[in-house]
């Protein structure tokens, strides 16, 4: 009886062959995983190890000097963020009120179908061919010149279908029964998304805002049509202004500067992926302040 | 005060600032084109702005053609420029009612550059027109009798993309009015491109602005012709034209400059402006002593 017993609960050859198997999958699981952030702490790694001597208050707060081989970035720090905060002033707002529409008020019919295509083949487009566009209507057709505003324009068309995304998911995943309840109350339609539905997608929208930031922040191909130039001696001050910005500084002083220092590149990168960084840390301890006060 | 109304003040406030700031009181001029004399142009806007800082002076690349094509659709105020414009492209501007005027503002010589490994100190221009010209001949260093450690004997072109006032030049001293440039050369995007290719390729040979030049690859003495004695590319061989290959720079405006384009050009063609192309490794237009 209790040998039996005893046999019933020793693993047998299936049993140990399972955990074998089990156990192999975990770690071929981890160890793709352990793939997937080499390369981020690789870059990460090489730029700092690379590009933190040159950092230093100097290198952040003054212009580049002696053909762009000393001195700072400051003029294209300050352009990429004047590109990045005119984007988004002029996408999420577009974006997010576009996202209410498809996912509050409009029916499932073939319309709201068709511009949900659209918008997935607007995600879809090279940034490149964003560029050419960018030139064509705004820099041309529009007569915004070189400036800002088309740069930004052009940036915020390119980003428009990641914010509508990223806020249609987060609107669709406040439950119906909530706004059913609403409607039940004698709630509007719009009270509803006012006082309920944003309230509970606040969260989502924002991390679309990062995703956003972080894309506009890094690209080069439409703002280098549109608005960024390789050296202008001043500050931007207005949108109408050309600037400098960090991702085509980046380009210029990693292949068009000769005799350039070779930190001078990567503290360059360093300060933009240290920029997107900051400003999406911003972004998300106002998601988790906004999380804090959520109800379930 | 919610968190909504918040996030609306700041959208607000934020727009305010912005309009408000809309109108700049200072003059831009818009300088856009050659690769080679960007670096220059660059210079000229950084310590130019320190003397006069009402005119900002922005400075673009991407190339001769670039520059010319921005110059025809009226979108730039000065065009760099590493060659001279044809025909077809001044007419093109005049038919959209803009008058290109020529301006030299340096002289630049073309320098080959070749691996650190290179056993040779000179070629001569046809046998530069062998490895570069289609049907010129020379696919193999050995094709000119010449063997060079750690490369397996299969020249490497390195060339400029076609839009490159370096392109067009080149093709034009060394290939001659009908020569065309063979097929398979890698054509970079920058001159600092080809200079850090040759740099690292034992096997290959490339061309551009005397300003790339570094103590990491040889600059080729040139000869007109196999025998005779060679030119080393240098600012004074440039100006004084013994250097077969080097070629004026210059800047387009339309029309006769005026008002801030003007003085900007003045200052330019100062000993201080021309000072600052020597400074960049290329020639000045005139003798200048710089400090």
């Amino acid at each position: 009886m209790t040998s039996a017993n005893a046999e019933m609960f020793q693993a047998s050859g299936l049993n140990k062959r399972n955990e074998r198997v089990q156990n192999s999958y975990r770690i071929l699981f981890g160890l793709m995983t352990l793939m997937l952030i080499t390369p981020v702490l690789l870059i990460l790694g090489t730029l700092v190890a690379k590009g933190g001597g040159v950092i230093s208050w100097e290198f952040l707060f003054t212009a580049p000097t002696d053909g762009m081989r000393t001195g700072g970035v400051l003029p294209a720090l300050l352009g990429t963020i004047w590109l990045v905060m005119v984007a988004l002033l002029l996408s999420v707002p577009i974006g997010v009120c576009a996202a209410i529409y498809l996912s509050e008020y409009a029916g499932d019919n073939w319309f709201t179908r068709t511009i949900n295509l659209a918008i997935i083949n607007l995600a879809g487009v090279p940034s490149i061919v964003h560029a050419l566009f960018g030139l064509g209507a705004f820099v041309i057709f529009f007569g915004f010149g070189t400036s800002i505003l088309a740069a930004s324009l052009t940036l915020a068309v390119m980003t428009m279908p990641v914010v509508i995304v990223a806020t249609r998911e987060s609107l669709q995943a406040v439950p119906q029964a909530f706004r059913e309840a609403c409607w039940n109350m004698g709630a509007t339609r719009w009270q509803t998304i006012r006082r309920v539905v944003l309230p509970n997608a606040i969260t989502g929208i924002l991390t679309g805002v990062i995703l956003e930031v972080s894309r506009t922040a890094g690209e080069t191909a439409p703002i280098m049509f549109t608005g960024a130039v390789f050296f202008t001696p001043f500050l931007p001050e207005s949108v109408l202004d050309q600037t400098m910005a960090l991702s085509l500084h980046l380009f210029v002083a990693a292949t068009q500067v000769p005799g350039i220092a070779e930190e001078v590149p990567f503290g360059v990168a360093l300060v933009l992926i240290a920029l997107v960084l900051t400003m999406n840390s911003a972004s998300i301890a106002f998601r988790m302040w906004l999380r804090g006060k959520k109800k379930w | 005060m919610t968190s909504k109304s918040m996030l609306l003040s700041i959208s607000l406030a934020a727009a305010a600032a912005l309009a408000s700031g809309a109108v700049s009181a200072r003059t831009e001029i818009q300088n856009k084109g050659s690769d080679t004399l960007v670096n220059v142009a660059q210079s000229w806007a950084e310590q130019y702005g320190k003397i006069n800082p009402d005119v900002a002076v922005a400075v673009s690349g991407g190339g001769s053609g670039t520059g010319i094509a921005a110059l025809i659709n009226g979108t730039v105020d000065i065009a760099n420029a590493s060659r001279k414009m044809k025909d077809k492209e001044i007419a093109e501007a005049k038919a959209k009612g803009h008058d290109p005027v020529e301006h030299v503002v340096g002289y630049d010589a073309l320098a080959i550059f070749v691996n650190k490994s290179f056993p040779l100190d000179s070629l001569s221009i046809p046998e530069l027109a062998k490895i570069y010209g289609r049907g010129g001949g020379a696919t193999k260093w050995s094709d000119l009798g010449i063997t060079i450690p750690g490369c397996k004997d299969e020249i490497v072109v390195v060339s400029r993309q076609n839009n490159s006032g370096t392109y067009a030049y080149f093709q034009e001293a060394v290939l001659g009015d009908k020569g065309k440039f063979r097929q398979g050369t890698l054509d970079m995007h920058g001159s600092k491109d080809v200079a850090d290719l040759v740099e690292k390729t034992p096997c290959a040979i490339g061309y551009s602005g005397l300003a790339y030049a570094t103590d990491h690859l040889k600059t080729l003495c040139i000869s007109t012709e196999k025998g005779k004695p060679c030119v080393k590319p240098t600012e004074e061989t440039a100006f004084d034209g013994t250097y077969p290959i080097a070629r004026p720079l210059m800047m387009y405006t339309d029309g006769k400059p005026k008002a801030d384009v003007k003085k900007y050009m003045e200052w330019i063609m100062s000993d201080v402006g021309q000072c600052i192309v020597a400074k960049e490794g290329y020639a000045p237009v005139k003798k200048v002593t710089c400090k």
